[in-house]
């Protein structure tokens, strides 16, 4: 069990904003017991406590169920300065949950962020967007999802924090303990259903236009232009 | 990319981190980097501070002393990770790792506390000491004297062949203390000796050049009257070096035959991936009876020889003397990767033979492991001398 790409990106930042302003850390996914695998790499990484959301007795087939189970979890920490996720799953790439998490929570949100650093009572983030930076800032808790960057490759953890890793405890949370019910995470909360996953066939040809000279080459290829509807 | 698979091993979750981890960082920093220092025989500076950094120099070292305490299994699986991508990278690690084994086991609990942290660190970076010009397996007829003089020893004589010696920061120098012993082994002693700075007598003399193993330190030294504290002795006690440095060179050979299965390994991922890539006679050569031939052996040898490894690793961890079993997979292992190494050649052709593709410095780096820690011709007489012993009549 790894942890999706994007996700180890926003961890390198959480984890830099920490050794710049001290602060806690905790890593949180939704999963199986595998999970916990992916958890011990963040707590060796640097997270200073890890949170699994059992998914055993919940249906998170789609994002907006996923991230219901995510947000009581963020609720049930309670007081958090900032949200960090990747930008997108490394599995589906529905890239909702940041927005979605938000939204569940009642902050800003803010996409495509590859560094931020504190300002004020609250954040002052770059978003990458078409062809630029956009620098925003946000007063108090927002969520942010996290695109990669040269200054954001996820850190390799060092073999002691390994060892330390394994004998922190995870904490497992688990529907009751989050006061989700049947109608919030179970089968009957999903209502999006994907139907089908192919790969657009994209087909090329190269023909070349025969012809005496140029003149006769030239009205060769108005006459293939012609018939294909082009011109 | 083609792997061994670990599924079997019953690996805990942190021995899996460790390896994912060792693996990571050598496909993102080492194998990137080789090319940059090995055809210029340039020392690593940067990885090995890297490796300083994620605590691969203590990997065995026992937590108490501020190491990781990882076992000989884990231990074999990131040589063979290293020595896939390079295995001079493996080398910086070796000797020392030795040096901490002889501290860790026979050191008095002062020496543990003055020397393992630090090298746990990396900040105390050791090699072993053993051979000199006129004596290499036959390690009883050293010439190194170390003369008790008050509070210290004082050592003359020449060593050869001294991995991480210049770019190290320590050694263990194995000595004699008794020349008229009447057994040779039991006049010989080992010493921690620390040269971070200028040790008046000691000196790099010469940085030998070789086939391969390149980027990696191999010197001759010198000792001229250089005195090291008597508290330096390890285990306080004269005499006892060639049991201890023996014992060590259990686990140097499993760390060299764990070599020799990377290295072979990372020949064939290059001889699979182009066998699949080059086309000749209509198809691929993969699939040309004689190239499958020379990748199905290699594949059989390579597994065979890593449970050889393992089977040794195993038997070390359990606390049971491995001697034999370690030279078994040491001789098997670096045989192999010879023979291996040059089969991928083949199938790589011309391509194979340049500079271009990794596998002529696979092939050169090979015979390191035939040759070093003991001999393959000497490690057969080790091993049979041991089995006449076992099942004597």
């Amino acid at each position: 069990m790894v942890i999706g790409p994007f996700d180890l990106n926003a961890l390198e930042v959480a984890v830099r904003l920490k050794e710049r302003y001290g602060a806690q850390v905790t890593a949180l996914t939704l999963g199986s017991g595998k999970a916990k695998d992916a958890l011990r790499r963040a707590l060796a990484m640097g997270a200073d406590a890890a949170v699994l959301v059992d998914d055993g007795q919940m249906a998170p087939k789609e994002p907006s169920v996923a991230t219901r189970a995510l947000a009581a979890a963020v609720r049930k920490l309670g007081g958090l300065d900032l949200v960090l996720c990747g930008r997108q799953s490394g599995e589906w790439d529905f890239g909702q949950v940041g927005a979605l998490l938000a939204e569940e929570l009642g902050m800003p949100f803010v996409p495509f962020v590859p560094r931020l650093e504190a300002s004020g009572d609250g954040w002052r983030l770059e978003r990458e967007v078409e062809g630029g930076l956009l620098v925003v800032d946000v007063s108090g808790p927002c969520v942010a999802s996290i695109t990669n960057a040269t200054d954001n490759q996820p850190r390799l953890p060092k073999v002691k924090d390994i060892m330390m890793a394994n004998r922190k405890p995870i904490q497992v949370w688990g529907p009751v303990e989050l006061g989700l019910g049947e109608e919030d995470v179970g089968e009957a909360a999903n209502r999006l259903e994907v139907l089908e996953l192919f790969i657009p066939e994209v087909k090329s040809e190269c023909e070349f236009v025969e012809g005496d000279d140029g003149a006769a080459k030239g009205a060769a290829l108005a006459r293939k232009l012609w018939d294909r509807k082009v011109i | 990319m083609f792997e061994l698979s670990a599924e079997d091993l019953n690996l805990s979750a942190e021995q899996k981190e460790v390896l994912a981890m060792i693996r990571e960082f050598a496909r993102r920093e080492v194998r990137p980097a080789v090319k940059e220092y090995e055809p210029g025989d340039r020392y690593p500076h940067p990885l090995v501070d890297r490796m300083k950094e994620l605590g691969l120099f203590g990997l065995t070292i026992p937590e108490e002393y501020g190491g990781a305490g990882l076992d000989h299994v884990t231990y074999a699986l990131v040589f063979e990770e290293l020595s896939a991508a390079w295995m001079s990278i493996a080398g910086v690690l070796g000797t020392h790792s030795i040096m901490a084994y002889v501290i860790a086991r026979y050191g008095t609990e002062e020496q543990k506390q003055r020397f393992l942290p630090r090298m746990a660190a990396g900040e105390l970076r050791g090699g072993l000491a053993l051979t000199e010009p006129e004596a290499g397996s036959d390690v009883a007829s050293i010439r190194t004297r170390a003369r008790r003089e008050g509070d210290a020893y004082v050592l003359n004589g020449v060593k050869t062949f001294i991995t991480n010696s210049r770019h190290g920061t320590g050694l263990l120098v194995l000595a004699k203390t008794d020349p008229g012993a009447p057994k040779p082994s039991r006049g010989m002693s080992a010493f921690v000796f620390e040269h971070s700075g200028e040790v008046p007598g000691f000196t790099v003399r010469r940085d030998i050049p070789k086939l391969g193993y390149k980027g990696l330190d191999t010197c001759e030294i010198a000792f001229e009257d250089v005195r090291v504290p008597a508290e330096n002795l390890v285990g306080g006690v004269e005499g006892e070096g060639f049991k201890q440095v023996m014992s060590g060179l259990e686990v140097g050979r499993i760390n060299v035959a764990a070599r020799a299965v990377g290295v072979a390994r990372a020949a064939l991922d290059d001889a699979l991936r182009y066998s699949q890539q080059r086309v000749a006679f209509g198809k691929p050569i993969g699939r040309h009876q004689a190239i499958q031939q020379l990748l199905a052996d290699a594949y059989a040898q390579i597994e065979a020889a890593r449970q050889l490894v393992l089977f040794a690793a195993r038997k070390k961890d359990r606390g049971e003397r491995a001697d034999l079993e370690a030279g078994a997979a040491k001789l098997f292992a670096s045989e192999m990767c010879g023979r291996v190494t040059l089969d991928m050649m083949r199938v790589l052709g011309g391509y194979g033979y340049t500079t271009d593709f990794d596998l002529e410095r696979y092939y050169r780096d090979a015979p390191l492991m035939i040759i070093g820690e003991g001999t393959n011709e000497i490690q057969r007489m080790v091993i049979a001398n041991r089995l006449l012993e076992k099942y004597a009549l």
